[in-house]
């Protein structure tokens, strides 16, 4: 099989976007590995035994695919901005402009390398969760419905490596970008019920919540790993595919006519 | 695609401006197919942005630029494959090795499978034995080869070279405008800055000189120098000649010796036969051209 000259620059700067993440193999394994014990044991396993669910899941059992999406919402993020600002101080972005790259390929390339490294984490973290259940009721949590996990994970991943590639470009200095990690994402994704259900929220703070497009993104993979979510299924693609969409024309408008030259 | 017989760049009133700023004021010209063609300029003058716009990295603020007959703006897709681009500034890519970086590069501009062409240039280029090394683990010299390197991978039509030799020593900058004239002679059709005008006088076909964003003036080299230079012709006579020597264009004249400076149009002979000397008494004539360096400060100054 060959493939048209035309689709070649963007696969190339997939496979460069790669081949950075795996530069840093330790980083991208390693780290996921600690940051999701953590959390198993301090939330799932202590603080989790003494919280009952309505819905009659255990705490850990709701806390996996919590933590699973943010694992690939914050590393597509990650991936996908660094790769952006470093190559605003390394002279890449000038190297991508001056090139056939599109502006369109490079937004596609730089999202599909962030959700490739939100999928590895991902699943790492769903490994540890696993040992975490297994450990604590004997048994592998089964996936309910593998489809609609899948399409989450996807819309989430690409939208996030969108965000990034979008803030990345927008920021003028490293204090931006951690700005905008801290101030932004930060809260969106623990008010995003990551770690608590609506079902337990006084109604103020669940009409906020619901204005909160990460609730959907979350309790997507929460539905297509448990089955059951805060939210029926069918919203939470609506919203969560809507997102994804004005993620894609904000990075696409940020691209086509930011400065690529150099810091 | 065939560009045979195009021009390979055309530029009609650019206009570039930063804010209020006004860096390139209404630049016209035009290369001719296979010409080396160098643009001139002190500091400051707008050689880069001329370029800038050309490679899209800015935007002209008014005028019009073709590559081969493709406008930057409107068809990216081919101007891009047919240019070939060094920036002034220096590079560096943090991750990869030089021989990464030129792998994709190559994909960037459509190419895959292009080892033999990375090899050649890696050897060409004289960085063969640091291809596994880091951007960062090479010298400032180094660092601009591989620019060129990487701006010829995809056998680049059009290749534009801002300050090429800027920190290269004198044994490389020799090499490296050897290949420049190889590549010329293979078809590319090249446009270069830089401020070693004496290199600049024995590579360009011909020159365009640039000051405060205006074109001065611009033509073949060779015609340029003649235009806006003089000769200098010095007479050595044999033994002492007392013989006055009135001529317009006498500048200097000592025993033996007397030093004139002609206008191009004023030949040698006839400045012989005007000083009516013995021509027997002449034992020697030596006659020094103008140089490319004169002429651009001959244009510099017209403007002050
Ligand atoms: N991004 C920019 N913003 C504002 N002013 C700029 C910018 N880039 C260049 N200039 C100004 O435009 C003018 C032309 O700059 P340019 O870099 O084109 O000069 P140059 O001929 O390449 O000079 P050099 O020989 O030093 O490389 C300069 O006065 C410079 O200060
Ligand atoms: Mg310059």
């Amino acid at each position: 099989m060959t493939i048209a000259p035309k689709y070649r620059p963007f696969l190339t700067l997939y496979y460069r976007e790669i081949r950075r993440f795996l530069k840093v193999l330790v980083q991208t394994i390693a780290a996921p590995i600690v940051s999701s014990s953590l959390y198993l044991l301090i939330f799932g396993v202590s603080l989790g035994g003494r919280i009952n669910l309505e819905s009659g899941l255990s705490y850990l059992a709701f806390l996996i695919p919590g933590l699973v999406m943010m694992s690939v919402l914050n590393n597509a993020f990650q991936n996908a901005s660094s790769s952006v600002v470093s190559g605003k101080f390394g002279g890449d972005l000038e190297d991508w402009r001056t090139s056939p790259l599109t502006p369109r390929a490079i937004l596609w390339a730089l999202s599909f390398g962030g959700l490739t490294r939100g999928f590895i984490v991902g699943f790492i973290t769903f490994m540890v969760g696993q040992i975490f259940y297994l450990n604590n009721h004997g048994s592998w949590l089964a996936v309910a419905h593998p489809g609609y996990l899948l399409i989450f994970l996807i819309i989430g991943g690409l939208s996030f490596s969108m965000f990034g590639v979008s803030v990345a470009f927008w920021s003028k200095t490293f204090d931006h970008l951690s700005a905008v990690g801290s101030f932004v994402i930060l809260p969106l994704i623990y008010l995003g019920g990551v770690f608590f259900s609506l079902e337990g929220l006084h109604p103020f703070w669940q009409t906020l919540s619901k204005a909160n497009p990460l609730l959907y993104f979350i309790n997507g993979v929460r539905y297509g790993i448990l089955g059951v979510s805060d939210v029926p299924v069918e919203t939470s693609l609506i919203v969560s595919g809507g997102a994804l969409i004005i993620f894609y024309f904000i990075a696409l408008r940020i691209l086509n006519t930011a400065e690529y030259t150099r810091w | 695609m065939d560009v045979s017989g195009k021009s390979p760049l055309k530029i009609e009133k650019l206009v570039k401006k930063y804010g209020n700023f006004t860096a390139v004021n209404e630049v016209s010209f035009e290369m001719k197919p296979g010409e080396i063609f160098g643009l001139l300029g002190p500091n400051g003058a707008g050689k880069t942005s001329i370029i800038s716009c050309l490679v899209t990295l800015q935007e002209p603020t008014s005028g019009h630029c073709e590559i081969f007959g493709y406008d930057p703006k409107v068809n990216p897709e081919y101007t891009k494959v047919l240019t070939g681009f060094v920036p002034q500034e220096l590079i560096n890519h943090g991750f990869f090795s030089i021989e990464e970086i030129l792998v994709f590069h190559s994909g960037f501009y459509q190419r895959w499978h292009n080892k033999e062409r990375i090899h050649y240039l890696l050897k060409r280029l004289g960085l063969w034995e640091h291809k596994d090394k880091k951007v960062k683990a090479l010298s400032g010299g180094m660092k601009r080869r591989l620019l060129i390197a990487k701006a010829l991978v995809h056998e680049p039509k059009l290749l534009l070279l801002d300050e090429p030799t800027a920190g290269v020593d004198i044994e490389l900058r020799a090499s490296l405008w050897d290949f420049v004239q190889e590549l010329s002679q293979d078809g590319m059709s090249i446009l270069l800055t830089t401020h070693y005008l004496e290199e600049a006088e024995s590579l360009c076909d011909r020159v365009g000189i640039l000051q405060n964003g205006n074109l001065r003036t611009v033509g073949p080299t060779r015609e340029l120098i003649e235009k806006l230079t003089e000769r200098k012709v010095h007479v050595f006579f044999d033994g002492v000649c007392n013989e006055e020597i009135s001529s317009p264009y006498l500048r200097n004249r000592e025993d033996n010796q007397a030093e004139f400076v002609i206008p191009h149009g004023v030949g040698v002979g006839d400045l012989i036969a005007d000083i009516q000397c013995n021509v027997h008494k002449i034992l020697d004539i030596k006659i020094e051209e103008g140089s490319l360096e004169e002429a651009f400060v001959h244009v510099l100054g017209e403007h002050q």
